[in-house]
Order: structure tokens, then C-alpha cells, then sequence
């Protein structure tokens, strides 16, 4: 099977500091693939340059056998990669229902005449989209939510409306930005199974970045980890965990 | 109003059939002319000018979140570009309009190209401040078509046929006018464009994650906010018959920005609210002498010390139906 995801020797060197040195692998559709590593180790810089934020200094980045490398960020959501932030990528002044609409921005129709003029056409497209972006939060029980404020929602809410925001458009391929940070421990498992849900049974890729191991042992096919903007290794979570070169720069202890 | 695919829940369906209240506010304005003094009638007509300029500035203050003080150079360059070419083209003052519109939404695009250059914040603020005082240095000098500091003085504007020689007809012009923008304003808001400009001001990195072309919507609100600016320009023109470049200084923005932060910021109401209040009791308080400043600067702090959302989330506290939605159901 094509791979979704491909990197090719991805490097990203800001002015002397190696951010990210030649990092190689695929991801594949319905798999849920771990990058660990330490602070510093380069995973956001990673993920900021497969979604565009940062321009890579060599190496290529393809998805479904097109490069994507080079694109702005909207170019390359739009063509199916999405991702969460780390800090949280809300709009904290707006509700829930009007962020699932942000998320569902390219998909509503309406021309800018129709729309300035309030044609029956656009307030139509308009209004499926509303229909939508309800329907998305009442999958995830977060129907209740619709007209709060994000910024009022608790941390383990926003994270779900931003996982519901990024899947609104039913990208093939997902990154999520340390999506267990500041999740309470039943929060977690929940975010675990919604993980593996999304993998196996609706078939998206997913890349995650972890900073703990532990997290990502049992809900990851593949851990990839990364240590001062290198590989240092890739496979099952059993083999990870037995690795001696992980242990030794990864975990500190040989 | 009900979508045909899911039943709405009815509170929103309820809001948005009491949003249709607001239509009742322009049907009563109707009768301000019957019972308004001709000085009166003539601050009313302000008020209206002022509502037009600060719902087109609350675009990039509020809504985009950016901030850009380019504001008087629309308002001056929408109230020259009607007077020129009335006077010297002899244009009737609809198309006056539409041209300051056009001109103005160039404007807005020009000021644009400032803040997708990634300038932000106080450098933005300061070379939007300058676009604006670098526009009243044209009026000024290019006074062989402006007339310099002299003011341009302007025939009487007409509306299809209707001479527009006082200011009970002025008023019904400028109410059909101020009506239409701010409902177009409105539609644009309740929209995934007017989504597009809170995203971004909420979280630009993450805007672009959701495949929205930033860069684009960043000059769509310049361009919208420069053209309403632009036509309240060339109603200031056609309210006053005589534009002076004085009337475009440092001041005039910073007025148009307490209207915008009095009012509530990225609020289409509390836009309207603000242009009224910063309109109306300074003009009252004019008949104490030293005061109207006094109470200008009054009447800010307090609405920033203890309204920091402005004079609308007193009407927000009251009753729903004054919230603003970025979406239509």
C-alpha cells in the first residue's frame, strides 16, 4: 500500500541551529503513528514543517505521492492534512458551534455577492453548514457546548472541540500536537479510544507527538522517536521500549 | 427559517425571527423629521454618518482584530472623491457614492498590504497614522482641485431627481443608505467570510490550518471596512457641503476609535450605540464651555474601566437577541 504520508530526509536548520536532521518515514491510512522524543528533539518543528508553518531547509515531504513541501499552510490543509496545536489552536472568543463552522470553512458554499446580498442561495449553504457543525459536536456529545465560549469550556472540552473542528472536513490524514497534555486520566483514555477509533474503523492516518512513552504504548501501531532532530529509531512500541539506544538517549538510563 | 435537512432547535430559531425586531428601529426613525428641529435633524443626520464609519472600522478594530488607524484616510479620501467629482464631473451624488466606495475599498487594500507584510500591533497602528496624515497632506496641497484649507465647496447633492436642499431629505437618504451597509455588513459578518476575520484575530496560525487563505481575508475586511468608510465620506460631504482637509486630522480617528471601543468592539450594534453617544452628549455638553472635551474623555474611561466590552454587553446583559453571532440559522 502507497504510503499517505512520505519524508524523505526532512532537515530544518534555523540560522546554526539543527532543528530537524535528515528524518525519513512513512505513514500509512488507519495507522496511528507516535513520534516521541524529549523537549527539544524537534517534534513541533517536525509537524510545523509536513503542515507548512515552517519551510524545510532540504528533504521532501509527499502526501498521496504529491510533494507538499513548500506549500503554505491553507494549501496543505486544504489538501487533506490537518492539525492540532499544541497550545491549543481554538478561537477562544468564539463559541464551539463557531468554531466547527471555521473548520468547515472551505466546504461551505456562498458566493462574497451572495453573501453580502443575503441571497436565499448562500443563507441555504449557510445554514447546512450550521446544520452540520451541530450534527459534529452531537456525535461527540459536545451538542450542549454549541453556544459557550471556548475560553469558558474546560481544557479537556476544548480539546475535543478542536479534535471535532480538525475532523469536520474529513481530512485522510491527522496530526495531533501532544493531544493528552492537561487531560485529566479518564480524559485520556477517552482521547486514547477516540484515537483508535478514528484509525480503525474511519481509516485516517494519524501522526501524534508525545512527550511521555508511557501515553502512547498501548494506542500507537508505530513509535518513532526523535532525539536532537534525529531518528534514533522506529517500530512496535515492545521494540521501542527494548531498545537500548532509546533507553540510553531517550530515558536517560542504560 | 428552518433548514429542511435538521430541525433547528428552537431557541436559535426564536433569536434569529427576533433579530427581524431590529428592522422595526430604521421603520421608527422614519418619524424623527416630523418631530426634529432643523438643528436636530442635522446632528440625527451626523449620528448616521458617524454609525456608517464606525460599523466599517469596527471590521479591522473588532472583528479582524488588527490595529490599523487608517480609518480618516477612507473617510477623507471617500468625502474628496464624491466632492471632486461633483463638482468638477458633475457626478449626481449616487454615483458620487459608489465611486467613494470604489476609492475607498482601494484604500483599504493599499492599507492592507501593511499588515500581510507581517506588521503588527503598534507598527501597524503607527504606519496606518501616518497613510491617514499623509492623505490630509494631499488634500492640502493638491489645492488646485481640493482648494487646500479653504474647503471644496460642493454643489447640493441630489438623489434620483430629488434635490437633497435640506437636511429632512438628506436624512432619508442617509437612513436608506446607513440601512444598507450595515445590513450587508451584517449578512457579510454571519458568514464563513465574517468567521474568516474573527479566526484570524482569535488565532491566525491556526485559520490557515483550517484552509483558510488568511492573506486573502486580511484584505477582504480592509477592503470592505475602506469602502463603507468611503461612502460615509461622501455623506459627511454631502452633509456638510464642504470638505476641509482639517476634518480628516490625528483627532478624527481617534474619535472614531473611542466610538468603536464605547460602542463594543467587533459588535454591528454596539457600533451604532458608539456613534450616537460620542455624537450626541459631547454635542450636549457643547452648551457648557470646556466641557464637551471634558465629558468626551469622561465617558470613555468609564466604559473602559467598568464596560470593557463596550456600552453593548449592558444591552447583552438584558436580553440575548443583542449578541452577535458569527453564523445564520
Amino acid at each position: 500500500m502507497d504510503p499517505l504520508l512520505k519524508l524523505e530526509g526532512l532537515t530544518v536548520h534555523f540560522s546554526g541551529l539543527k532543528a530537524l536532521t535528515d528524518v525519513s518515514f512513512d505513514t500509512h491510512a488507519g495507522e496511528v503513528r507516535a513520534v516521541i522524543g524529549p523537549n527539544g528533539a524537534g517534534k513541533t518543528t517536525l509537524f510545523n514543517a509536513i503542515s507548512g508553518y515552517v519551510q524545510p531547509t532540504a528533504g521532501a515531504v509527499h502526501f498521496k505521492g504529491d510533494p507538499i513541501h513548500g506549500l503554505s499552510p491553507h494549501e496543505i490543509s486544504s489538501k487533506g492534512v490537518r492539525r492540532t496545536f499544541q497550545n491549543g489552536g481554538l478561537f477562544p472568543e468564539l463559541t464551539a458551534l463557531e468554531n466547527i463552522l471555521a473548520g468547515l470553512h472551505t466546504q461551505i458554499d456562498g458566493s462574497f455577492l451572495g453573501i453580502i446580498l443575503g441571497t436565499r442561495a448562500a443563507r441555504e449553504a449557510e445554514r447546512a453548514g450550521v446544520a452540520r457543525a451541530r450534527k459534529l459536536l452531537d456525535m461527540m456529545d459536545l451538542g450542549f457546548l454549541a453556544d459557550q465560549h471556548v475560553k469558558d469550556l474546560s481544557g479537556g472540552q476544548q480539546r475535543m472541540v478542536e479534535i471535532v473542528r480538525t475532523l469536520a472536513t474529513e481530512p485522510p490524514l491527522l496530526l495531533l500536537d501532544e493531544p493528552f497534555v492537561g487531560l485529566s486520566p479518564p480524559m485520556r483514555i477517552r482521547m486514547m479510544e477516540i484515537i483508535r477509533k478514528l484509525a480503525g474503523e474511519e481509516g485516517i492516518g494519524i501522526l501524534l507527538i508525545e512527550h511521555a512513552i508511557d501515553l502512547v504504548m498501548s494506542s500507537s501501531d508505530i513509535i518513532i522517536v526523535l532525539s536532537s532532530g534525529q531518528k534514533i529509531a522506529e517500530g512496535k512500541p515492545e521494540e521501542v521500549r527494548e531498545n537500548h539506544e532509546v533507553l540510553e538517549a531517550y530515558l536517560g538510563y542504560a | 427559517m428552518n433548514n429542511t435537512e435538521t430541525p433547528m432547535p428552537p431557541k436559535e430559531t426564536s433569536i434569529s425571527r427576533a433579530h427581524r425586531l431590529f428592522y422595526l428601529i430604521p421603520v421608527m426613525a422614519l418619524a424623527i423629521p416630523f418631530v426634529a428641529n432643523e438643528y436636530l435633524q442635522f446632528m440625527t443626520n451626523m449620528i448616521l454618518v458617524y454609525s456608517v464609519v464606525t460599523v466599517g472600522f469596527n471590521v479591522i478594530i473588532g472583528n479582524l482584530g488588527q490595529l490599523a488607524f487608517a480609518n480618516t484616510a477612507f473617510f477623507g479620501i471617500g468625502a474628496y472623491t464624491a466632492a471632486i467629482l461633483m463638482v468638477y464631473a458633475g457626478f449626481p451624488f449616487v454615483l458620487a457614492v459608489v465611486a467613494a466606495a470604489l476609492i475607498g475599498g482601494l484604500g483599504g487594500f493599499l492599507a492592507s498590504v501593511t499588515a500581510l507584510r507581517g506588521i503588527r500591533l503598534y507598527y501597524l497602528a503607527i504606519i496606518t497614522l501616518a497613510f491617514g496624515e499623509l492623505m490630509r497632506w494631499v488634500y492640502l496641497h493638491a489645492d488646485g482641485v481640493t482648494k487646500g484649507s479653504d474647503g471644496l465647496q460642493m454643489p447640493k447633492p441630489d438623489f434620483f431627481g430629488i434635490s437633497m436642499n435640506n437636511e429632512t431629505v438628506k436624512f432619508y437618504v442617509f437612513l436608506l443608505i446607513a440601512v444598507l451597509l450595515i445590513k450587508a455588513t451584517s449578512n457579510l459578518m454571519r458568514s464563513r467570510i465574517g468567521r474568516a476575520f474573527v479566526a484570524i484575530r482569535d488565532n491566525e496560525a491556526a485559520t490557515a490550518s483550517l484552509g483558510i487563505h488568511t492573506a486573502r481575508y486580511i484584505i477582504l475586511a480592509f477592503v470592505w471596512s475602506g469602502a463603507v468608510v468611503g461612502v460615509a465620506g461622501s455623506m459627511f460631504a454631502a452633509l456638510t457641503e464642504r470638505v476641509f482637509p482639517e476634518s480628516f486630522s490625528l483627532t478624527e480617528v481617534i474619535v472614531h476609535f473611542a466610538m468603536v471601543l464605547v460602542g463594543g468592539t467587533g459588535s454591528i450594534i454596539g457600533s451604532v450605540i458608539g456613534a450616537i453617544t460620542l455624537t450626541a452628549l459631547p454635542e450636549y455638553f457643547r452648551q457648557f464651555p470646556g466641557m464637551e472635551e471634558l465629558f468626551f474623555g469622561i465617558i470613555i474611561v468609564c466604559v473602559l474601566l467598568f464596560l470593557p466590552k463596550g456600552l453593548v454587553s449592558l444591552l447583552q446583559r438584558v436580553s440575548p437577541i443583542f449578541i452577535e453571532r458569527f453564523y445564520r440559522d
